[in-house]
């Protein structure tokens, strides 16, 4: 996924972002939901969304993955680059898109079926394999989360009968298992103890070498430990984004100072 | 150093508010301590070299409830921004405010020495750079006080001349030194209590920085200009 190219106006060579939104505007029906946002998401980062309930970053999260499809009435304008192509544009097969474009949402949602099929399931719409390799995989993928040990031999339960951690882990599973390159988490771990979140935070923190990975929470320690670029969002607008080091410590905006020292919100 | 705006659970902005009177009031102490150990050194004044010392242990403690509300506001409140700097920079100011104070007793408890007493040496260069020092830790004060970073830059420039009256009076002292060995003891007095002055008005350059941090959120470069120096 690393796309590197030249630079034309400093002559080197720079990686592509994963995901490159350009001046992107979304409705609610009449409702202004998103202002021209322009935003990178780079390659193998972590980059955090933080901001106020209705402030649009999960709407942007929804628009990565082209999920407001499936709602009458929304529509985005502006350009959300990956690989190449604006996947706005109406021709894009969404099924494809969402394969590698992977979301986990703020409860787990483990499929009313076993652990294995969990995984299984997505992995069958997009490719044929063996049943020697879907074990491979299957394998591979839990342990990749950390849940190997732990659901090994249960693996024809059904996924329901895991704790909400080892869920929402068996999700982050069921996700890169058809391979994605970016990942999508909104609010990943706000229904889980701390000890879960911490593990998947840890979590993060491995995946983030295979997988570019954009994360909204309202947790903004979470945000501080996890993200390298934090963007802040106010009313639809991007007021302000940086690393997460300097939007912490000394952020530009006095919107961002305010709402991250609890001023307003 | 208040903010503009407030918080919106009140008591950590009381804490805040806590920790900023704490801070203002170890900066209140600390500048009569240094104006009364020069004072006695300069006025051989008993009265005030016995005052500066006193005020110490009451400098001490505040520093320690400063540390252990800086301690408590990090591990509950998890400050964010500015309000982190600014946690962060009271702990750090505390610290050089606590040393002033160690420098202002210093210089008092070497005042009444009998050296000094009868020391035919004129102290004005000594009382000149005792004034700067004590206008410039005054100002620091009040950029600290009113969370005003220009005034901060302003007086951590102003150290240059601190530090240039230091050299000049360490080559006077020098000289007294050589003309006659009974100058000597008062003149070894008289330059520990020009280092201390020299230390005091140092600490004053640090506390001016970290206010300038605290408020804008950008570092004042590491090299400031500075006026000759021996070490």
């Amino acid at each position: 996924m690393n796309k590197i190219i030249m630079d034309d106006t400093t002559g080197r060579d720079t990686i592509l972002p994963a995901l490159a939104i350009r001046n992107l505007n979304f409705w609610y029906g009449s409702n202004h939901a998103l202002k021209e946002i322009s935003l990178d998401f780079p390659v193998h980062q972590v980059t955090g969304m933080i901001g106020p309930s209705g402030c649009g970053k999960s709407t942007l999260l929804r628009i990565l993955n082209r999920m407001y499809d499936l709602y009458p009435g929304q529509r985005a304008t502006g350009e959300v680059l990956f690989d190449g192509r604006n996947i706005l544009s109406p021709g894009l097969d969404v099924n494809v898109l969402r394969s590698r474009i992977g979301m986990v949402f703020q409860k787990p949602t483990p499929f009313p079926m076993s652990i294995y099929d969990n995984i299984a399931f997505g992995v069958r719409l997009h490719e044929r394999l063996s049943r020697a390799d879907m074990d491979q995989r299957v394998e591979g993928v839990l342990r990749r989360v950390a849940l190997w040990n732990e659901v090994k031999d249960r693996l024809n339960a059904s996924a329901a009968a895991l704790s909400g951690g080892q869920q929402q882990r068996l999700c982050i599973a069921r996700t890169i298992a058809t391979r994605p390159e970016v990942i999508l988490l909104d609010e990943p771990t706000s229904a889980l103890d701390p000890i879960s979140t911490a593990r998947i935070e840890e979590l993060l923190d491995e995946l983030k070498q295979e997988f570019s990975i954009a994360i909204v929470t309202h947790n903004l320690q979470q945000a501080a430990r996890c993200a390298d670029r934090v963007a802040f969002f106010y009313m639809g607008e991007l007021v302000e984004v940086d690393t997460a080091d300097k939007m912490f410590t000394a952020p530009h905006a006095k919107r961002t100072q305010d709402y991250i020292t609890g001023r307003f919100g | 150093m208040p903010h503009e705006s407030v918080h919106t659970v009140q008591s950590y902005e009381q804490e805040l508010e806590q920790l900023r009177s704490l801070v203002n009031k170890m900066g209140g102490l600390v500048e009569r301590q240094v104006a009364q150990a020069i004072t006695a050194v300069v006025e051989h004044d008993e009265d005030a070299a016995l005052d500066a010392p006193e005020m110490d242990p009451q400098v001490d403690e505040l520093e320690r409830e400063t540390e252990a509300l800086v301690i408590r506001l990090l591990a509950l409140r998890a400050p964010m921004a500015g309000d982190l700097r600014e946690v962060v920079v009271a702990l750090k100011i505390s610290g050089d405010l606590e040393r002033i104070g160690d420098c202002a007793a210093s210089i008092a408890r070497r005042a009444m020495r009998n050296e000094l007493l009868s020391c035919p040496i004129s102290l004005t260069g000594l009382h000149s750079m005792g004034r700067l020092v004590q206008e410039n830790l005054r100002r620091t004060i009040d950029a600290m006080d009113q969370r005003d970073p220009e005034l901060a830059r302003i007086v951590w420039h102003s150290d240059t001349a601190v530090d240039e009256l230091y050299v000049s009076l360490f080559r006077e002292l020098v000289t007294y030194m050589m003309e006659d060995p009974r100058n000597i003891g008062p003149c070894a007095h008289l330059l520990f209590i020009a280092k201390n002055l020299e230390r005091i008005g140092d600490h004053a350059t640090n506390i001016s920085e970290r206010v300038y941090y605290a408020v804008t959120g950008n570092i004042l470069p590491i090299i400031r200009p500075r006026g000759k120096t021996f070490d």
